[in-house]
């Protein structure tokens, strides 16, 4: 008789394992950061067991495993570290310069809305040129700047990084200066608030978060656009160009030790932004 | 005149003149100050007459004919890894829609794999591969799978929930619910990944030519700038490629028309009732943000 009674409760009761798991808040939270990390380790488990050169048909001369390029890496910290400078250097500067650029131009084209969206349209078109063809063509344009390889490659290399920096933002920050939230243009009319004032007190703070959209955009694409335009550039600095060179020499894993560079680049400079993000919008939450 | 500064063609038109311009003045001033004016600027005349010229560049090749059958190799294979990744971006998108758990293992390294610059591993995968065609349609398939993919996750993320709760209350099964309503709202947005996809397949497939001495855009692009070749060859190759990458673009969106059924809906509106519902002249057909059925019902105040 007991028996049945708590049988009949675990009837009434009965959830698989999976639905129960599914319910439960707090293993959700728990697998969204479990179940990334388990397959991170899988990847590197299959690396370092050499399952993925296998898989891939190459060996651990050209894909060596991780433990080897973290010791590369240390080996060679110094030479990486001035590689990596000149490429951040590079990125941050051409994006900084460019996004810069980018809101003015943005400015001007919401303060004469008839020509500047047809102004847009062309830069929108500059953001789909290939970063190879701007490359050559910015070495060619600065070959007289410097007599200095170095000085003159790198402004080559900013100027490009800026482009693409300057046309994301302008898009972006467009969007921004100009799609309002519906009748608070007309509000600001009737305090009679100059042109001056609706640009300062509306226009500017409604930009903000667009600048941040384009700017999640710009600051991966710099950093590529660095990388590449590196390839290009006559002195033979930075961590695209190292990747390439070593290549060449047939050191693959130090080009490996590079490839890791750009990665931590890429993912620290996000990072950075993310922050400067939270800190820039917390008042509009 | 305040009306022809309105009208969409007039101020492309003059927007292209005045780029136009621009680079005659300063390529003028380069033809009167540098030594070697065709490496730095040449005039825009100058380059057509390049087009055109029957001259042989290279191999008996005009260098029309060098730049379009390089261009074919580049750009098939650029296209090959486009389809590819673009595909997978897809499947995955859908994979994690679907499962909670594929979702939660793969969403970081999706977002991770945005900020590593992909492009700069060319040389070792063409080292992996081994094969240099191999290797143009790895990289541009890599490319253009996780803006494919990450704009359809959030386009799968965009349906409401009133739409859930009206399938439901039809009784519609699961797959008429991804047939009838979360695949068709995510089009769009699939569209502007393919639009951010594309210009960056091409720059990888381009790329990975000046690794290797195989032909392609980007090989002869070398080699002009090296001057084994006639250097207008690299201009035409450069505004080739700038014009390919911009057309792209634009390609995806007369694509994107195709299909949608929104778009489709409003083109076969438009075709039928040309009184009745009279089209926005001033509204540009490829405006680059991703378009939505409200933008016709915005006044053209801004």
């Amino acid at each position: 008789m007991a028996d049945s009674v708590v049988y009949q409760k675990k009837i009434k009761r009965k959830k698989s394992l999976y639905s129960r798991i599914k319910e439960s808040r707090k293993c959700q939270n728990i697998l969204t950061v479990v179940l990334p990390i388990l397959f991170g380790l899988l990847i590197f488990v299959l690396w370092q067991t050499k399952v993925l050169h296998a898989m891939m048909h190459t060996d651990t001369f050209t894909l060596p495993v991780p433990t080897r390029i973290a010791k590369l890496f240390g080996e060679n910290m110094s030479d990486v570290l001035a590689n990596m400078r000149s490429t951040v250097l590079v990125a941050f500067i051409g994006l900084i310069a460019g996004s810069i650029i980018g809101y003015l131009v943005a400015v001007i084209a919401s303060i004469f809305p008839n020509m500047g969206k047809g102004g847009l349209n062309i830069i929108g078109a500059f953001a789909s040129i290939p970063v190879i063809a701007l490359a050559p063509v910015m070495n060619n344009w600065t070959r007289n700047i410097s007599p200095d390889a170095n000085t003159r490659s790198t402004v080559a290399k900013i100027l490009v990084v800026m482009l693409i920096a300057a046309a994301d933002m302008c898009l972006n920050a467009y969007r921004g200066l100009t799609e309002l939230k519906p009748y608070s243009e007309d509000l600001m009319k009737t305090y009679a608030a100059s042109g001056f004032t609706i640009f300062v007190k509306l226009r500017l703070p409604n930009s903000v978060p667009y600048i941040f959209t384009a700017l999640k955009v710009s600051v991966p694409a710099s950093i590529m656009t660095a990388i590449v335009s590196e390839y290009f550039a006559e002195y033979i600095i930075g961590v695209g160009r190292e990747i390439r060179e070593n290549i060449v020499l047939s050191q693959y894993s130090i080009a490996w030790v590079y490839i890791s560079a750009a990665c931590i680049i890429g993912i620290v400079s996000y990072i950075i932004l993310m922050i400067i993000q939270s800190v820039a919008l917390k008042r509009y939450h | 005149m305040k009306k022809l500064a309105q009208k969409k063609s007039f101020q492309t038109i003059f927007w292209i003149i005045l780029v136009i311009a621009v680079w005659e003045i300063f390529a003028s001033i380069v033809e009167q100050t540098q030594r070697m004016p065709d490496n730095i600027m040449p005039h825009l005349w100058q380059i057509a007459a390049a087009a055109v010229s029957t001259d042989k560049v290279s191999g008996g090749m005009t260098a029309t004919q060098v730049v379009l059958t390089s261009a074919s190799a580049t750009l098939l294979r650029a296209l090959g890894g486009f389809l590819i990744g673009a595909a997978v971006g897809f499947v995955l998108a859908l994979l994690m829609q679907m499962s909670g758990i594929v979702e939660k293992m793969i969403f970081p390294y999706l977002m991770l794999i945005q900020l590593i610059p992909v492009i700069g591993m060319a040389p070792i995968i063409l080292a992996i591969t081994k094969d240099i065609n191999q290797s143009r349609l790895i990289i541009a398939a890599i490319l253009s799978f996780y803006p494919v993919a990450t704009n359809t996750l959030a386009g799968f993320k965009s349906v409401e929930k009133e739409k859930y709760d009206l399938m439901y209350t039809y009784a519609a099964s699961r797959r008429q619910i991804y047939t009838k309503v979360i695949i068709p709202t995510t089009i769009p947005y699939m569209f502007t990944g393919l639009k951010i996809a594309a210009p960056m397949a091409i720059t990888a497939s381009i790329l990975v030519d000046t690794l290797q001495g195989d032909g392609g855009l980007g090989c002869m692009l070398s080699q002009a700038l090296r001057h084994a070749m006639n250097i207008y060859v690299f201009w035409l190759i450069v505004f080739f490629s700038a014009f390919i990458g911009v057309f792209s673009t634009y390609l995806i969106g007369w694509i994107e028309k195709l299909v949608s059924p929104s778009e489709r809906a409003l083109l076969f509106a438009k075709h039928s009732s040309k009184k009745k519902l009279k089209p926005d002249k001033n509204r540009s057909h490829f405006s680059m943000r991703p378009r939505k059925l409200a933008v016709y019902h915005e006044t053209d105040a801004m």
